[in-house]
């Protein structure tokens, strides 16, 4: 027998036989490095340059998949000369991947839902497949659905083709189909930790993490003031727009995993913060934002005077705030959409929206305009109140500054300004201001605040500077934001909540990822196929109700509309080697930028689909294919413009190619695709 | 009377044919006999015409016409070499070959490379004899006392090699000659293959011997064919002679040459590459180990040299390796050819012991820079090497000091720039040559130069970022560490001593947006002046993309989109109207 | 002694033959030699020795190796390749002039120097690389 040869890899030692490669060795041992071009059952090839180790006493780098083992050896395979060379490696190999990881959509989403999966499940016929997929980062599909402002239809890429696929409406659908048929789609829950988690606060951000630690198998209880659980969903979204029977049918599925909810609970006041924290192993504050901002002009205290989510609140709990005939909404928001809209449906004949910039800087939704422009809303742009005019106390209209737009601050937007000494009068029974929320401190005061008065947290987890109190959503940081955003922080805080009451810290950070330049991107070949339009009431119907505007899709109009996504998330990901490891090394793929080598249009090879914009040349697929024998793929060119193209004469390569999938199964990208 | 005409590749360029096509017309019912030459090296003198009388250099005329052929002729015909006076070299001019020690290029540029005789006369075959009385130990002994290194740029002791392949297992043995000089700037291996094929076969032939193979490859670029062409004459007046093939000179030993044509691929300079391209492949790097000498050609034993290293070895055996090794420094022994180029004042082929300093062979041989412009710096090595500075110009020739600039010694190129040189685009244009030259097949050299090139390109642009500098750096030191081979390790040199050496340069075009020595074209502008421009049409006449329109006798001006920057309406405008970069205008 | 001639030898000398190599004969030179055409193409397409385009009747080959880079061999490329309105490694639509830029013609003491066919021009300008296009179409013409 040949002799053993004694190495240490990472201080580690190590017993090889001779001729063994250190890479071979390192895997026996349970050390990883890294490799993109090397294949157990192939010689090493030594082009992907990111298995370089460190040996003491040599002063070249070694490629650990060809050089092998000597007695005495020192091996170091994380050193600060190695990671320099193998990051290089990897930022290189980035720069020159053209590819998207994940679809814009799922980026852009707080929470990183996986649209592009739902979307594809609900364009195969997958209802209560989709309804699984949304909830592993929504538990609330039917509603959130409906309400999101979608920063995914945001980034969506159809729109270089023509208008963006409609994601959130198709979230709704896919879990009112679940509904209508009582499909349970919810995981198994875990047993029992007997570990006690309180949560103060039951909207969607309180309610998602009672949701995920739930199903972790702690016991949960919600706290919240007000009568019924859900928050803003509840008492901030009208009931046009979200029927509170949907709402209440997601709440029953999270008390059905035996959350404990408790209402007409007030921290500070039923019970302080510390009792709390006394009761229950962890804490999760998401109480939100409840007090309307004030738009800080004179007349503000005058009857007749509403704060936009207060008046939005008022009508939800079934009270009639007493607006008038006659009413305008101060604000561009979506809560200045939802309030007017509300005030038309509660009588008020003329609705007026004061805006002091134009359509086009509106933040509301789109849909939410156009709605309310045919519900009658006048829309009076380039004002801003001056002051609330009243007598004896209350309403009379207000006076309105006439505004321009000024330069374009540094992020583009237009700033208004006043036309000097220009203004107007309106005559009004009452004023509703919607200008934006804050959260109420009280009850809350032994935790940190910032500087806008909300509790700080550790932004990617919640957590907060007293042990095992974690906060989240629109109480937080930086403020009132929109739902899906309190959710991400709320799935996030459930991981780290869960970790904590395990005993360990749990860290979050955004995964690296490759994403597509936008110079890259042609989409001139696609079909131009219209986004599917929601239908919806008439507004002469919808004015005088708060039934559901929309109508929701058909399961035909749902699934042609699905079927228009570009997919531009890569199949491989999460079995990629190449973003593994970018991953774990922490790469910043667009360090070194540049232009990306030359590709040929996607090419077919029988059952496998080439995408050479991902291909890295590792060449694994060439030399997986040379040992069949048949040698049908090839390297061709030279260089940076290298490729790996099929050649055959004529149409011999559907004959000859055997379809053993070796070459798919070589790739470490997603440059392969199997089409079975 | 003897008429010798050089007839090198770069003679040829300048016109040797047609002067001996001339002079053969001319001289053809005389007693005088008409031969040819190789490269005598003097490349800034040609074409370059010898007279000799029995066997003595009479006259070296130089930059000869096909006008001058007549007087030529009248001068040998009537004895009368004085009507030649004003052709002949000069002494200063002649300088150049005076300093040089030549034994690679001993015969060079003397002897008939087309006939084997010549050769013979020389000496010719006169180490292979004796070492056909030695054993092959003996001769790698003798090698290891002359301290022969490799002359491709490495510099690793040849006798090591050998040995390694010697001491290797296997009967079959390849030795591979390599002649697949690519570097831009580097012809030393094309003038000893044109001017003296039987040195480079009397060498190969040896260290054949001494290694133990039966089969020799010389893989030369396919862009000179005029070395194939005498090569292959070689082989085939060796073979008749006995000096190849089966049972050398009565010996057992046999030895076949092969000429290979490489195809295209400077990479294959590479001794991996060059393996691949030999067995018909793609000529990309092999993985190493193993090596050559274990397994190379054909999973065989291989041993390779480059040309200039095969040159030196039928010497060293005549007069001993420790004559050889009596030359030179502490660390490199023996002579080591250049080919001086660029902005010098006598360009060409010089081969001078080791431990010279640049400063002797750029000024004492190559008389300086020319057009009394200031020296800048030098360029060693190629692709592979560095840029070295005015302060450091007494470095000695030396594999190890050269080293210490961040340079390297090479193969031989040394090109020599000026003021007008600007050193970002010295560094782009290497890169763009790696870039190009790169086989593509590790991630660090595919990648890594095509974005070195394009950081480059961007700073020539005048787009360059703060912070290019220190990218550029960090992106040396991983292809460096990183890539595969030989090409793609020394891939960052040029830009890693640029950097060193004119920092200030770069940071000039990045935050000036300036070219301080005026060449990159993006950050030069041509413009007319209307107030001085008399409308002669001067500039638009010579403006090579007719840029510049205009009237006659009224205001001309210049289109930016197309114009070259070449500046010729600078240079011509009579009255100065043309101002450059905003400002300056000729005079 | 036997020679089983390389791939590359075996595309030198079609090449020699045809002036470049048609994909067609690619395909029949992977059948005679027994290579897989994915190999023979990958051969061609590496050594820039090989064209797989016919060449126009005058093949410009400026050199741009570092003497002339040293003496501005840049200029002349631009002032070519804006009177032949191509770029490296094209043809123009006449066919007449094809452009290839080389590293190293090894006449570095002519730099900047082109060889146009078998002709060597050397210390080029810019106005003298296009006179001298200019005289040969005028040639054509005639």
């Amino acid at each position: 027998m040949a002799e053993k040869v004694n190495l240490i890899i990472d201080g580690k030692p190590c017993v090889a036989e001779q001729g063994q490669t250190i890479l071979a060795v390192a895997t026996e041992n349970g050390i990883d490095i890294p490799t993109l071009c090397f294949m157990k059952e192939y010689a090493p090839y030594g082009a992907c340059g990111v298995c370089v180790v460190e040996a003491e006493n040599v002063p070249k780098l070694l490629r650990a998949c060809s050089a092998t083992v000597s007695e005495g050896m020192v091996i170091h395979t994380d050193s600060e000369k190695v990671r320099k060379v193998r990051n290089i490696a990897f930022e290189l190999i980035m720069s020159d991947h053209d590819g998207d990881c994940l679809g814009p959509c799922r980026l852009n989403c707080p929470a990183h839902t996986d649209c592009q999966k739902y979307v594809k499940q609900i364009a195969d016929g997958d209802f209560a497949g989709a309804v699984s997929t949304i909830r592993e980062k929504i538990p609330l599909p039917a509603s959130i659905g409906r309400v999101c402002p979608h920063p995914c239809e945001t980034a969506c890429r159809r729109q270089k083709v023509e208008e963006p696929i409609s994601i959130a409406f198709l979230k709704a659908f896919a879990a009112d189909e679940i509904y209508k048929n009582n499909t349970k789609v919810i995981p198994e829950k875990q047993n029992s930790t007997g570990k006690t988690v309180g949560i103060i606060g039951g909207g969607p951000a309180g309610l998602t993490a009672a949701y995920y630690l739930a199903l972790s198998g702690h016991a949960v209880t919600v706290y919240d003031k007000m009568p019924k659980m859900g928050g803003m969903l509840r008492y901030g979204i009208p009931e046009y727009r979200l029927p509170k029977a949907i709402l209440d049918r997601e709440i029953a599925e999270i008390e059905a995993l035996g959350v404990t909810l408790i209402n007409h609970f007030t921290v500070g006041k039923d019970a302080a913060l510390a009792e709390l924290r006394a009761k229950h192993d962890a804490l999760l504050i998401a109480n939100g934002a409840w007090k309307s901002s004030a738009l800080r002009c004179k007349g503000e205290d005058l009857d007749g005077v509403f704060g936009g989510i207060d008046f939005l609140r008022a009508v939800a709990l079934g009270e009639k705030p007493a607006i008038g005939k006659k009413t305008a909404i101060v604000g561009g928001g979506n809560t200045a959409m939802d309030a007017c809209r509300t005030a038309v449906r509660i009588g008020a004949e003329e609705v007026s929206i004061i805006y002091r910039r134009t359509r086009a800087e509106m933040p509301a939704e789109d849909i939410e305009i156009k709605e309310a422009e045919e519900e009658g809303v006048v829309f009076r742009f380039l004002t801003n109140p001056a002051e609330i005019l009243g007598e004896n106390g209350k309403v009379t209209g207000v006076k309105l500054q006439v505004m321009q737009l000024g330069e374009p601050d540094e992020r583009g937007r237009r700033a208004p300004v006043p036309v000097e000494g220009e203004f107007v009068t309106l005559h009004l029974d009452s004023v509703i201001i919607a200008v934006g929320q804050k959260n109420d401190p009280a009850g809350f005061e032994d935790l940190p605040t910032t500087a806008r008065s909300t509790i700080a947290t550790e932004e990617k987890t919640g957590l907060t500077s007293l042990d095992g109190v974690f906060a989240v959503g629109d109480a937080t940081n930086k403020g009132a934001s929109i739902a899906i955003q309190a959710i991400a922080e709320a799935g996030r805080a459930a991981k780290a909540i869960d970790a904590y009451l395990y005993g360990y810290e749990w860290n979050y950070k955004e995964p690296v990822v490759s994403e597509r330049k936008e110079s890259s991107l042609d989409f001139s070949d696609r079909e131009q196929l219209a986004r599917a339009i929601m239908p919806h009431r008439s507004a002469d119907e919808r004015r005088h109700d708060f039934k559901e505007v929309n109508l929701g899709f058909t399961p035909e109009q749902a699934m042609a509309e699905a079927k228009r996504c570009l997919e531009c998330g890569c199949h491989d990901y999460g079995h990629c080697r190449l973003i593994h490891y970018a991953d774990k090394f922490d790469i910043n793929c667009k360090k070194l930028d540049g232009e990306y080598h030359p590709c040929f249009t996607e090419e077919r090879l029988v059952v496998i689909e080439r995408n050479q914009n991902k291909c890295i040349l590792c060449n694994n697929c060439v030399r997986a294919c040379a040992a069949t024998g048949k040698e049908l793929l090839g390297l061709v060119g030279r260089g940076f413009t290298t490729v790996i193209r099929p050649e055959c004469r004529g149409e011999n390569l559907l004959a000859q190619c055997a379809d053993c999938l070796l070459c798919a199964n070589a790739c470490p990208t997603g440059a392969l695709r199997i089409l079975k | 009377m003897k008429v010798v005409i050089g007839k090198g590749s770069c003679g040829i360029a300048a016109g040797a044919l047609k002067i001996e096509h001339t002079l053969k017309t001319l001289l053809a019912d005389t007693a005088c006999e008409l031969g040819i030459a190789g490269c005598i090296g003097m490349c800034f003198l040609e074409p370059i015409v010898d007279i000799y009388a029995h066997g003595v250099l009479l006259r070296r005329l130089v930059r000869v016409s096909e006008s001058d052929c007549a007087i030529i002729a009248e001068a040998v015909k009537t004895e009368n070499l004085s009507l030649l006076d004003h052709l002949t070299v000069s002494e200063e001019d002649n300088a150049f070959l005076t300093k040089q020690t030549r034994i690679a290029l001993r015969n060079c540029g003397l002897i008939d490379p087309e006939n084997i005789n010549a050769y013979i006369e020389a000496d010719g075959y006169k180490a292979l004899r004796k070492v056909l009385t030695m054993t092959p130990e003996n001769v790698i002994e003798e090698i290891k006392i002359s301290g022969l290194a490799g002359r491709g740029g490495a510099g690793f002791p040849t006798w090591f090699k050998w040995n390694a392949a010697r001491q290797s297992a296997g009967d079959e043995k390849y030795l591979i000659c390599n002649a697949d000089e690519g570097d831009p700037g580097a012809f030393m291996d094309r003038a000893v293959i044109e001017s003296d094929p039987h040195a480079l076969l009397e060498g190969m032939l040896i260290a054949a011997y001494a290694i133990g193979a039966t089969e020799a490859f010389v893989y030369v670029r396919a862009e000179y064919p005029l070395a194939i062409v005498r090569l292959q004459k070689a082989i085939e007046d060796a073979t008749a002679k006995g000096y190849l093939g089966e049972n050398i000179l009565g010996s057992s030993f046999s030895c076949h040459v092969r000429i290979k044509a490489g195809a295209g691929a400077f990479v294959c300079g590479e001794e991996t590459a060059l393996i691949e391209s030999l067995e018909g492949k793609r000529g990309m790097p092999r993985l190493k180990p193993p090596f050559p000498a274990q397994k190379g050609y054909e999973e065989k034993p291989s041993n390779i040299n480059n040309v200039e290293t095969f040159a030196n070895v039928a010497w060293i055996i005549n007069h001993g390796g420790a004559a050889f090794s009596a030359m030179g420094t502490e660390n490199s022994k023996g002579t080591k050819v250049f080919a001086l180029t660029g902005k010098i004042k006598r360009g060409g082929l010089v081969e001078i012991p080791m431990g010279l300093t640049l400063r002797e062979v750029i000024y004492d041989i190559g008389g300086g820079i020319r057009d009394d412009k200031e020296f800048k710096a030098v360029q060693l090595g190629g692709p592979s090497g560095g840029c070295i500075p005015e302060a450091l110009l007494d470095t000695v020739i030396d594999y190890k000091a050269l080293s210490a600039t961040g340079a390297i010694m090479g193969s031989g190129g040394m090109v020599v720039m000026d003021e007008g040189t600007c050193m970002v685009n010295m560094a782009r244009f290497f890169l763009d040559f790696t870039t190009k030259e790169s086989c593509g097949k590790c991630v660090h050299c595919r990648i890594g130069t095509r974005r070195m090139f394009e950081i480059l390109t961007r700073i020539t642009n005048g787009d360059g970022k703060d912070g290019d500098i220190e990218l550029l750096e960090e992106l040396c030191e991983g292809i460096r560490g990183g890539a595969l081979c030989g090409l793609g390790q020394t891939a960052p040199n040029p830009v890693l001593t640029t950097i060193r050496y004119f920092r200030n340069e770069y940071e000039a075009h990045i935050n000036e947006k300036k070219c301080p020595a005026d060449e990159c074209a993006a950050l030069r502008s041509f413009a007319i002046n209307k107030e001085n421009c008399i409308g002669c049409g001067l500039c638009a006449k010579k403006c090579p993309v007719s840029a510049i329109t205009g009237e006659r006798k009224q205001p001309h001006t210049i289109d930016n989109e197309k114009c070259i920057k070449c500046g010729v309406c600078f240079t011509v405008c009579p009255v100065k109207a043309v101002t450059k970069n905003g400002g300056e205008c000729n005079g | 002694m036997s020679e089983k001639k390389s791939l590359i030898t075996v595309l030198q000398e079609k090449q020699e033959e045809l002036g470049y190599l048609p994909m067609d004969e690619l395909y029949k030179i992977a059948e005679e030699t027994g290579n897989s055409p994915a190999r023979v193409l990958g051969v061609a397409t590496f050594y820039t020795q090989f064209r797989l385009q016919p060449v126009g009747k005058y093949l410009i080959m400026l050199c741009k190796g570092t003497a002339c880079h040293v003496n501005g061999a840049d200029g002349l490329e631009k002032a070519i390749c804006e009177e032949l309105g191509i770029a490296d490694g094209d043809t123009t639509e006449d066919g007449l002039f094809s452009l290839k830029t080389v590293a190293c013609l090894g006449c570095c003491s002519l730099s900047p120097a082109m060889m146009i066919n078998d002709d060597t021009y050397g210390s080029l300008t810019p106005a003298k690389a296009v006179a001298i296009l200019r005289d040969i179409r005028k040639g054509e013409v005639q």
